[in-house]
């Protein structure tokens, strides 16, 4: 307490510090004059008194020196006088402290940036009243012996409403534990139907997340027990406004969900759209799931099915219970729960929520965060490096001043924090122009990227203002900068030999300054191999675009149209979907120019995909495998080529018979050298595990994923059962129906049902959206790596050029011509480039792996790209070179011997 | 000079306390001399220390000061002890003495200690 309050005192005596020393020099005086009088009294003589009386004060400035300490904080009146002088001298340069300012407030800008929305995407809990103490549960399997008897509905990671029930009884450290279905798709009814992404949630939803509605009420307990009659929904401020547009009696009305009526109890307030990354736009208890799918085959009763994970748990913590304690006591219950389960041993895992919170989505954001956190983490080190390298420049320039504060008594301690600290002021200049630019711009930016993005692409549920997070971390990264980009150039300048410093400034000579240029040669380096890095990504990726944009999937995408709907979800089951779809292909068979029509229950490079195990009978090792319910024709409409045995029969159509087209890959890997045709597979695609005959097998295509060159990709027949997705594909001449026809048709059936009409060749926009924006991102990061770069080359070798003007007029008297400057100067910088060069090569073929998924099969060594950029980069390094460097051929031997 | 100490470290905000809780108010002179006649004049005093370590005692809130007239009638700054230093003498005063006790056993000649 005594120490803060000292402390404190010792604050304020920073400010009133005139009146003190007046006071203190009374004090001293007085003192001196009674010690006199003293000495007076002792006989000595006037004069002998006085000298005494300061000899035994210790002379009186040290006395006034060490009382000064005490008054204020010597420390931090250093500190602030260091900011004034260096304020002082970056006004006295304005051209060096813009040009510095600026290049890193483009790099901390860009950094600051990237980590809000990395930060808004895995790092901020979610936007919700204490949300510090929501946690999220999560299970993940380890499986000990015998084929895996657990479907799974979204993620592995969920859970089943009979887990939950468990977790939510049982547990002591949550004040309320909820569970919801996230991205229910259903479609609302009306003069036009319409496909919504909602929420199915347990009772206590918005009690636990603290959410109240801003109209209406949400779930009561009487709520919950319903499963269809008089069941209940809650909108979101969204639908809200755009399907009831804004209609303050909203309560109490109705809406249709899958064919089930609802009644609008509530809606929800306009910052709360649940805690997905897609915003939700209904939320509906868990009890109507089973009259909302009903006659479904894989969604039927989910909540009766002990064994499915398809529920988020998530809960609040009751009191102040740690995460370890919350953990410690849901282990238990898992525990529990696997004792019920021989063969199984699942582990929970508890994490404060955030978006992509479950383990698959939350590696994969924050490893493909950290890659590019890294990616703008490079193009800040090249600002770095171009401001380290100025600053080297001016230190030159500044050796006399330097050469003289150290000949004065300065330490090299002090004087390397002074130098710190003007880099610290230009770094806090640069980190707050660059942040407030990120911070003011970003948003702008992102949203531009996401409108850019195909239909397909939902809207996000995301925040990217910037919290306490952000801001500390641009701050922490201003201060890596300061540290990264001066202290080198502090210490180098503040290394010299004080004698010869003195004595040999302004002789122009080279000999002194080989330590200084050998840093600044590694920092041309430095910058050639980070851009190097950057550049040759961006190649790739934008050869990766190319490539998807010529890419040949394996089968025939010109001409195809497809028609796509959700019949079960708007009431066609059973032999009501069988007659539509007959109806349909017989209407869409008519139209002008159409050749073929065939089905399938998976879009071709669609984005959801039918995923099972197979195994060969009697073998316990199963592999994952894609499966395709298709019609006889569709391999002759998407122009697949059959290479051994046939395509379906129409009795084995119509029989739903368990016949298997397997696509070459998948037969070399369950069969490898024998023949195909005739062999059997156990599939685990439905109850039984029923076992399917080959009877043919299709040349590989890229269905299901662009760019994956060897799918283990199956076909089994499309029966009638299975019609709960319908996907037409329509083969037309080129002159054929056009997608209105189409459309005609399926209204005409049903005006209401909502149905995609797409031409297969747009939909690979879809697939190559992603690509372009990496493409985009990466070619922006590298030019800007490069424009960094050259600046830097560039000014390293004009102030070479100029450091050595003199020695090049001596050459040049001695009868050096100007090929021969131009090639020592030149040897000099391109020697740095080209080490750069190889280290960035060899660095970027080290991880270009990581890029492959952007590629679509190209090789991540791409010899193009690997030849194409390096050329480039090296091109720009020359010339940026060269410039500077023919002024020095230009030296007029006379005027450079003056010079100085 | 060869049998004069230097004040040691730490004990001369001590003996500024002390010496004002004997003498009651009293200027810095006055405290430096004071202490070189308590020490039977053992201690030699740089009368420069001691403004600091008065300033210091004065932001840790232990002694007050003023401006006043000397018996000469010249202006001098007079420092007081405060409640708090009063407390804060009794406290080291102690503490001091233990210290010496112990140390006193220590270097005792011929004395065991079990």
């Amino acid at each position: 307490m005594r120490q803060l309050r000292a402390w404190l005192l010792r604050l304020g005596g920073l400010f009133n510090k005139e009146r003190r020393d007046r006071e203190l020099a009374d004090e001293l005086e007085s003192h001196l004059q009674m010690h006199v009088e003293d000495n007076l009294h002792r006989g000595m003589t006037q004069e002998e008194a006085r000298r005494q009386a300061l000899v035994q004060l210790g002379g009186l400035e040290q006395a006034k020196e060490l009382y000064r300490e005490r008054w204020g904080l010597p420390r931090l009146e250093t500190i602030w006088q260091d900011v004034r002088f260096g304020l002082r001298l970056l006004r006295k340069s304005p051209s060096f402290t813009a040009v510095a300012v600026l290049t890193l407030a483009l790099g901390i800008g860009i950094n600051a940036g990237i980590f809000q929305i990395f930060n808004g995407l895995a790092l901020r809990p979610l936007n919700l009243p204490g949300s510090g103490r929501v946690l999220t549960l999560y299970q993940t399997f380890h499986l000990n012996q015998g084929p895996m008897h657990r479907s799974v509905y979204g993620s592995g990671n969920l859970f089943s409403y009979y887990e939950y029930k468990e977790y939510r009884d049982q547990n002591h450290v949550f004040s309320g534990l909820l569970s919801y279905a996230p991205f229910v798709e259903v479609t609302l009814d009306g003069e036009r139907h319409r496909q919504l992404l909602g929420t199915l949630a347990s009772c206590n939803y918005f009690e636990v997340l603290d959410v109240r509605p801003v109209l209406g009420r949400t779930f009561v307990e009487s709520d919950c027990a319903q499963s269809d009659r008089g069941a209940v929904v809650v909108l979101s401020d969204e639908m809200w406004r755009n399907t009831f547009a804004a209609d303050p009696a909203v309560i109490g009305k109705a809406v249709t969900l899958n064919r089930v009526p609802l009644t609008i109890i509530g809606v929800a307030p306009r910052g709360f759209a649940g805690t997905e990354v897609v915003p939700s736009a209904f939320w509906a208890p868990l009890s109507i799931q089973p009259s909302l799918y009903s006659g479904r085959e894989l969604q039927g009763d989910m909540l009766a099915d002990d064994e499915l994970s398809w529920l988020q748990l998530m809960g609040r913590v009751r009191g102040d219970f740690s995460n370890a304690q919350v953990l410690a006591d849901v282990k238990v219950i898992a525990a529990r729960l696997d004792r019920r389960h021989p063969g199984f041993d699942s582990k929970i895992s508890v994490a404060t929520s955030t978006l992509f919170v479950r383990p698959e989505e939350h590696y994969l954001m924050v490893g493909g965060g950290a890659a590019i956190l890294l990616a703008v983490g490079l193009v800040l080190l090249i600002a770095c490096a171009n401001v380290a390298s100025l600053l080297l420049a001016r230190a030159a320039t500044r050796r006399r001043e330097i050469a003289i504060r150290l000949a004065t008594g300065a330490s090299r301690g002090r004087l390397v924090r002074q130098l710190l600290t003007e880099s610290l002021l230009l770094a806090l200049l640069g980190g707050a122009l660059g942040s407030l630019l990120a911070f003011l711009s970003f948003e702008a930016v992102l949203k531009f990227t996401l409108s850019h993005l195909p239909e397909a692409f939902p809207t996000l549920n995301l925040s990217v203002t910037p919290d306490l997070r952000v801001l500390a971390y641009t701050l922490v990264l201003t201060l890596l900068t300061a540290i990264a980009f001066g202290l080198a150039p502090a210490f180098e300048a503040s290394r010299m030999d004080l004698a010869t410093q003195l004595k040999d400034e302004g002789a122009g000579l080279q000999g002194h300054q080989t330590r200084g240029g050998l840093l600044r040669r590694s920092l041309v380096g430095l910058q050639i191999a980070i851009s190097m890095i950057l550049l040759l990504t961006a190649g790739l990726l934008l050869r990766g675009l190319y490539r998807a944009q010529t890419l040949d999937p394996g089968f025939s995408l010109e001409n195809i149209t497809a028609v796509s709907t959700d019949l079960a979800n708007q009431g066609y089951t059973g032999g009501r979907a069988v007659a539509f779809r007959n109806e349909l292909i017989d209407r869409v068979s008519g139209l002008p120019g159409v050749e073929e029509v065939a089905q399938a229950s998976v879009f071709p490079l669609g984005s959801s995909h039918h995923v099972t195990q197979g195994s060969i009978p009697g073998h316990e090792e199963s592999q994952r495998v894609e499966l395709n319910a298709v019609s006889r024709n569709f391999f002759a409409t998407l122009s697949i080529p059959i290479v051994r045995g046939r395509t379906f029969s129409n009795a084995e159509v119509q029989t739903d018979a368990r016949a298997l087209i397997v696509t070459e890959t998948a037969a070399r890997i369950f069969w490898p050298g024998e023949d195909p045709v005739g062999q059997r597979l156990v599939l685990y695609n439905r109850p039984g595990n029923p076992v399917y005959y080959v009877v043919g097998v299709a040349k590989d295509a890229q269905v299901s994923h662009l760019g994956e060159d060897h799918p283990n990709y199956l076909y089994i027949p499309a029966s009638a059962d299975k019609l709960e997705q319908l996907h037409l594909l329509v083969r037309t001449t080129g002159a054929g129906a056009s997608l209105k026809d189409m459309r005609s048709a399926v209204d005409e059936l049903d005006p209401q049902l909502t149905a995609k009409v797409v031409r297969l060749e747009d939909y690979l926009e879809f697939w190559r959206a992603p690509a372009r924006v990496a493409a985009i991102f990466s070619a922006v990061l590298g030019g800007l790596a490069l424009l960094l770069a050259s600046a830097g080359v560039y000014g390293t070798v004009s102030f070479a050029v100029s450091r050595r003007i003199r020695e090049i007029g001596i050459r040049m008297a001695l009868g050096a011509d100007g090929q021969d400057v131009m090639r020592l100067v030149l040897r000099q910088t391109l020697r740095p480039v080209l080490i750069g060069a190889t280290v960035g090569i060899a660095a970027c073929a080290g991880v270009s792996r990581l890029l492959s998924s952007f590629l679509f099969g190209l090789s991540s060594l791409d010899p193009i790209a690997f030849f194409a950029v390096p050329a480039f980069l090296l091109a720009v390094a020359l010339l940026a070179s060269y410039l500077p460097a023919r002024r020095a051929c230009r030296v007029d031997p006379m005027v450079a011997l003056r010079y100085e | 000079m060869s049998d004069k100490t230097e004040v040691w470290q730490g004990t001369l905000a001590l003996m500024i306390l002390k010496t004002l809780e004997a003498m009651g108010p009293l200027h810095g002179y006055g405290i430096a001399r004071r202490i070189e006649q308590t020490s039977g004049n053992l201690l030699v005093v740089n009368y420069g220390t001691i403004y600091p370590a008065l300033l210091k005692l004065e932001q840790e809130g232990y002694i007050d000061s003023e401006w006043g007239m000397s018996d000469n009638n010249r202006k001098a700054k007079y420092y007081r002890l405060t409640r708090a230093g009063r407390k804060h003498v009794a406290k080291e005063t102690q503490d001091w003495e233990q210290a010496t006790a112990i140390l006193a056993r220590f270097l005792a000649p011929g004395e065991e200690h079990s």
